[in-house]
């Protein structure tokens, strides 16, 4: 098999929190212990919800924030120091698509003009061909010449997501993070910009990683998934099938809130108790009490990510106990 | 509660500390200090001599340490023009400058803040025009302009007071109305947008809506609100009680602690100069600490501590 | 039948309506741009030279056909000098007024840069000089080096430093928080690229409204300065000095004073309009 193209190592991140003028202060552990890899070409999905470390963790993938302990390696070497000349120039190599896409355009620079800007930096070409290319890029992610001369706000959500994307691909890098590229935009138009990207992957080759709380749309762009619970990847492995046959009992709860076509409402798994809070982790599993399967084993040890077939990775105890019970015997919303 | 009050302690401290070592740097910077206090004819071996006294051919951070330490001590130096102490040439000049600067600080309030809140609550209307009309004409005419302009029509022109010194009560009234008026103007200015952020508040709306007099509403919602950052601009001009009056001393050629500074700035008599710095720093600083403390129990924010931010 | 189509819209332009500005903004604007020109022109205007006396015109009323506004104790023509006098109190306020934004801004941004102990420092230097009066700095400064010219251009560019420094080194703080300037980072732009060419021309009406209000405060302080004789030296003469010298001739010749007085307080009051008014159309929430 060959090499993974990314390959990331037990990254931990914490940060340091003053809870009130006069409180402790406490450490919270955005991303505790995460490891995978991505291969060239496909897409992995990291799911989870608010408060999961995906976020943080696509950042550390992409060498914009440094681990605390353990390693993210592009093509076998290690990251760059973050703002040094080589990070700079590796910057072409990967890059990251934003949630809020009028966010990360500057408001008083022209579409194209901010497209352009990565061939700027880079040194790439002269202005003539990054005339040609910047109408290049704009075309191929939908966007007409003229949208290029206007403005981020005079364009809509998608167009303006679009002209990230565009501006993204400018340096042809050979990785993208996308981190919720879609959520702030209108659902018609969510279809609209995954279609483009999965057109764009196929056509460019690209490897994604591509992060999200919606269940919908990352099983439709990735190959691989993990599922991610307060900093730690509870499950790990082929989309179609883990999405068909979830094992960790998160995993089944948020399949079961996905509506999906031939599934019956009635199977709805609710959690209960509160929702993962990173500044007061449980001790043992992380999940444990919310998790209706909970022993007393949950309460003391953290399971490791175990590899239970070929491509399927889970990390809970009850797989050691034996199968988790059917999905039939649970308790309905 | 107690961390907070350390905090700005300490901040205090840093900013005398910090004015300490501006006077020590633009003392070093601007010359040997030997040649600028003895004068540029004096001997070789007087140079020497006071170069030796003065520790002057020590290393710098020695020179800046026995600095500090000197003006721990209340060492001042004396003054070059009369030999006598720094501290005892300003100390006799304060009364003065207090007699301008106190009663100026009242006018200031007493004009100053019910302008303001006249203002704001009529706002746009006639009332608010005129008092902001004049509170612009306030603070845009400096101080010495308005002094000579007040000096001409009542002393000059129409001869009903004097135009300076300071030989009877009478010679007060022309400083201190100037010295008044320009922070009146700004004081005013201040306390409308104050009243005019607290009065655009939703709990003023609702308080209003509920049926509350407006009064009642202005009394005990509105204007405890809107004088907890008054307050800030209250406590620098109190701070400015000693230093605010220089230019104002020198029109009306009244002896303060202003007008000895102008002189001795024009005399370069370092000692006295270095003086009022410290002094002018050290009331800055206590009135800031004051003020500071005052918002500790204003502002109830303030006293139970907020939620740290995201990182 | 009747032609129910729309009527053509000109394609991507739009039509361009000159804003209404209100008739003091519109006179204060004439003001300062007479008063650029007066400084500009000094030497060709000024029908004297400013240190020309005119001994047997001594404080001549204004108003006579070889000296407009009069003559001071020396016979000097009181115009003349006014011209000149504006022209070296401008370029003082101006200088100033750069120095001290450029200055300012630049603290601003390495503290956002760098945050650690150069944000605490530049923090500290900027409580430092909000707390104490900067008359009094200037003034010690002044005993230590005495008054010449470029002392006091570089003396006043240290006046309202902190003010930039603040405005720059929040907005380039919540730039990178909101989003921009960390994904043009990411694009692997150098920080100077990303301070100069994107957050700097966000920022810069906020920062030109900023001096906008410093700009009067410079001349009010220069003046103050120089009606005390520590600011501008003569031969070179300023709008203060020239109130400094008519104090003693009030009573005979008030016009000496009431020429650069009325310059002074005329030329702060129009900028404080301008901005008060570029402050409302550039960023309403900043009342």
């Amino acid at each position: 098999m060959t090499a993974p193209l990314v390959k990331v190592d037990a990254i931990v991140r914490s940060y340091r929190m003053r809870t009130g003028m006069f409180g402790r202060v406490a450490d919270l552990r955005a991303v505790d212990g995460v490891s995978f890899d991505i291969r060239r070409g496909e897409t992995l999905g990291l799911v989870g919800e608010s408060g999961s470390g995906k976020s943080t963790t696509g950042r550390m993938v992409l060498g914009l924030e440094a681990p605390d302990s353990g390693s993210v390696a592009f093509e076998q070497a290690a990251m760059p120091a973050i703002g040094s000349a080589p990070w700079r120039s590796q910057r072409a190599r990967m890059q990251m698509i934003f949630q809020d896409p009028l966010g990360a355009l500057d408001r008083r620079w022209t579409i194209a003009r901010q497209v352009r800007e990565p061939l700027d930096i880079h040194a790439i070409g002269d202005d003539a061909s990054r005339a040609v290319r910047v109408d290049e890029l704009l075309h191929s992610v939908g966007l007409a010449h003229d949208q290029g001369l206007r403005y981020p706000h005079e364009l809509s959500g998608g167009q303006r997501q679009r002209a990230v994307i565009a501006r993204a691909l400018a340096t042809r890098p050979d990785f993208l993070v996308c981190d919720e590229p879609v959520s702030a935009l209108d659902v018609s138009i969510q279809a609209q910009v995954i279609n483009l990207l999965i057109d764009l992957q196929a056509e460019l080759g690209l490897t994604m990683l591509f992060i999200s709380h919606d269940l919908r749309v990352v099983r439709q762009i990735s190959r691989r998934v993990a599922v991610m619970y307060l900093g730690r990847i509870v499950e790990l492995g082929d989309a179609d099938h883990l999405f068909a046959a979830p094992q960790h009992p998160y995993t089944r709860a948020l399949v079961s809130a996905s509506p999906a076509p031939g599934r019956r409402n009635a199977e709805r798994i609710v959690l209960t108790g509160d929702p993962p809070n990173p500044a007061a982790r449980p001790a043992g599993c992380a999940f444990h009490p919310r998790c209706s399967h909970a022993f007393a084993r949950c309460r003391m040890e953290s399971p490791k990510l175990v590899e239970i077939a070929p491509d399927r990775s889970v990390a809970c105890h009850l797989l050691d106990a034996g199968t988790v019970p059917a999905a039939a015997s649970e308790a309905a919303a | 509660m107690l961390r907070f009050f350390a905090v700005r302690i300490a901040r205090a401290m840093l900013t005398i500390a910090l004015v300490v070592t501006f006077a020590f740097v633009v003392l070093r910077l601007s010359g040997d200090p030997a040649l600028i206090i003895m004068g540029p004819e004096a001997p070789p071996e007087v140079i020497a001599a006071f170069r030796k006294a003065w520790g002057l051919d020590d290393p710098i951070w020695m020179q800046y340490l026995d600095y500090f330490g000197a003006i721990a001590r209340g060492e001042l130096g004396r003054s070059m023009r009369d030999g006598r102490p720094a501290i005892a040439l300003v100390a006799e000049r304060i009364p003065a400058t207090l007699v301008l600067t106190i009663p100026a600080l009242l006018l200031k309030l007493g004009i100053g803040i019910p302008a303001g809140i006249l203002a704001a609550l009529h706002r746009g209307s006639v009332i608010d025009r005129a008092v902001m009309a004049a509170a612009v004409a306030g603070f845009t005419v400096p101080s010495f302009v308005l002094g000579l302009v007040l000096v001409l029509i009542f002393a000059v022109q129409l001869g009903w007071l004097p135009s300076g010194g300071q030989d009877s009560w009478r010679h007060a009234i022309l400083p201190i109305i100037t010295l008044g008026i320009g922070g009146a103007a700004v004081l005013a200015r201040f306390t409308r947008s104050a009243m005019l952020e607290v009065l655009g508040q939703p709990y003023v709306r609702t308080a209003s809506a509920k049926g509350v007099a407006w009064r009642a509403v202005v009394i005990r919602h509105a204007l405890p609100n809107a004088a907890i950052p008054t307050v800030t601009i209250i406590g620098f001009m109190v701070g400015t009680l000693i230093a605010g009056a220089v230019v104002v001393e020198s029109v009306f050629s009244w002896p303060g602690v202003g007008r000895l500074l102008v002189v001795a700035v024009a005399n370069r008599d370092l000692a006295v100069v270095q003086c009022v710095l410290l002094l002018v720093a050290a009331t800055m600083v206590a009135s800031n600490l004051a003020v500071d403390f005052l918002y500790g129990f204003l502002d109830p924010r303030l006293r139970t501590g907020t939620q740290a931010g995201a990182h | 039948m009747a032609d129910l189509s729309l009527p053509q819209q000109p394609a991507a332009r739009r039509r361009l309506s000159l804003p209404k500005i209100p008739t003091a903004v519109v006179v204060a604007i004439a003001w300062i741009v007479a008063i650029l020109v007066v400084a500009l022109l000094a030497d060709t205007i000024a029908p004297y030279s400013l240190t020309r006396m005119d001994l047997k015109n001594r404080l001549s009323m204004p108003g006579n056909a070889t000296h407009w506004l009069g003559t001071d104790e020396l016979g000097r023509d009181v115009l003349s000098r006014l011209l000149f006098s504006i022209r070296i109190s401008l370029l003082i306020a101006f200088g100033a007024t750069a120095i001290s934004a450029v200055l300012g801004t630049l603290l601003g941004f390495l503290a956002a840069h760098f945050r650690g102990l150069i944000e605490q420092i530049v923090l500290m230097l900027a409580d430092f000089q909000a707390s104490m009066p900067f008359l009094i700095l200037a003034l010690a400064v002044l005993a230590f080096f005495g008054s010449s010219l470029q002392l006091l251009v570089c003396l006043m560019g240290l006046y309202g430093w902190e003010r930039y420094a603040r405005i720059a080194r929040g907005l380039a703080i919540s730039a990178a928080a909101q989003g921009y300037a960390g994904a043009i980072r990411q694009l692997g732009a150098t920080p100077s690229r990303i301070y100069f060419r994107h957050i700097l021309p966000n920022i810069a009406s906020t920062l030109i409204v900023s001096m906008t209000l410093v700009f009067p405060e410079v001349i009010l302080l220069e003046s103050g300065l120089s009606f005390l004789g520590l600011g501008v030296q003569p031969p070179m003469t300023s709008l203060g000095n020239m109130v400094g010298y008519a104090r003693e001739y009030l009573g005979r010749a008030p016009w000496i004073m009431l020429a650069p007085a009325t310059t002074i307080v005329l030329t702060t009051l129009a900028v404080s309009i301008i901005g008060d008014w570029l402050r409302d159309k550039l960023d309403p929430t900043l009342k």
